[in-house]
């Protein structure tokens, strides 16, 4: 059943409208920015639970955006411990100037990719900072597909792989998370470490990430439970810190003599020496 | 109000449902108009995210 509406939680469009706004801010604020947008399909209807972030390390310009791939396909890992039920809807992504549509360049791109999606259609947000309804404080609907908030506007589309251009998507609201938020305390660990995560994440299946207290700042958690099922490998990643502590059931958390900050390899190092004893 | 049984496949389909709900947290679907049973939640294949993750084109 071809998509009629996308429906956006409350959490989803404050951090859009809320990222959106830090980033014009940033020292990065020239450039394009965009974000993942995953959820689930029902009927006719979209909707989106989570989104993830272009990420410090995308390959960004005032005339495009590329993000960085590992960083989001880790943080999906992450979020598939909680439900499995999410999949790749579609794609925000800014225009520093007034184009409220997305470009030809866009379309060769995004005809290609939605034919891989469900349904074989995408959504699509264009954000402009051009609104002139002013209100910062309450968003208006201006038109079924726009949402604005103070001089930022995000318009929605649909593009299915048969369509000759983007069609408009009427956009709703309902309160709901958007399930990436946790994740942000910790994106930079994250992006520093996505390509050796997504390795573990594949190889072994009973490692459980998490976001927990650090020492300074939220910190990214790896556990491993080991075959007796006592005890564990925990790798915490703060910072440019990298942790490793063996949890048993009678000594409590213990600290690995262990400097390695590839996370991979000291993982693997941890669990072979545990394994020789 | 009219009332009927279930059929032997709407039976173990709703049986299943549940016992998904209760063991695993999926989701229970519920029509939105009739508020009839439509189904469970289905589980996305991890290669459908991450392939569409990997190739999101650049955008302009």
């Amino acid at each position: 059943m071809p998509l009629k509406r996308v429906q956006l939680t409350d959490e989803v469009s404050r951090t859009l409208f809320g990222e959106y706004a830090a980033h014009r801010a940033s020292e990065r604020g020239h450039e394009e920015i965009g974000w993942d947008l995953l959820g689930t399909r029902q009927d006719d209807t979209a909707t989106v639970l989570a989104t993830l972030p272009a990420g410090e390390a995308r390959d960004a310009g005032t005339e495009h955006v590329q993000f960085n791939r590992a960083a989001q396909e880790f943080a999906w890992w992450i979020l598939r411990q909680q439900t499995r039920r999410l999949r790749m809807l579609g794609v925000v992504h800014t225009h520093p100037g007034t184009l409220r549509h997305p470009s030809s360049a866009d379309y060769r791109g995004d005809i290609q990719w939605v034919a891989n999606l469900k349904g074989q259609e995408g959504v699509f947000g264009i954000g402009t900072a051009d609104a002139d309804t002013g209100d910062a404080e309450v968003s208006s609907q201006p038109a079924p597909n726009v949402q604005c908030l103070g001089n930022l506007r995000l318009t929605w589309y649909l593009l299915g792989k048969d369509d000759q251009n983007y069609r408009g998507l009427p956009v709703e609201l309902s309160i709901g998370p958007d399930l990436a938020a946790p994740l942000r305390p910790v994106w930079d660990e994250l992006e520093v470490h996505a390509d050796r995560l997504n390795r573990l994440a594949q190889q072994l299946s009973r490692v459980k990430f998490e976001v927990t207290a650090g020492h300074r700042k939220p910190a990214l958690t790896l556990t491993i439970p080991l075959p007796d099922n006592q005890r564990a490998v925990r790798v915490e990643l703060e910072g440019k810190d990298v942790r490793y502590r063996l949890l048993t059931p009678d000594r409590g958390a213990l600290a690995a003599d262990l400097r390695e900050d590839r996370v991979d390899v000291g993982v693997f190092l941890m669990l072979s020496e545990l394994a020789a004893r | 109000m009219d009332f009927r049984p279930l059929t032997e496949t709407e039976r173990k389909t709703l049986t299943t449902a549940l016992r998904g709900n209760a063991q695993d947290g999926l989701a229970v679907l519920m029509d939105r108009q009739t508020t009839s049973f439509l189904g469970t939640a289905e589980e996305v294949p991890d290669e459908e995210v991450i392939n569409a993750i990997r190739s999101v084109p650049c955008h302009y």
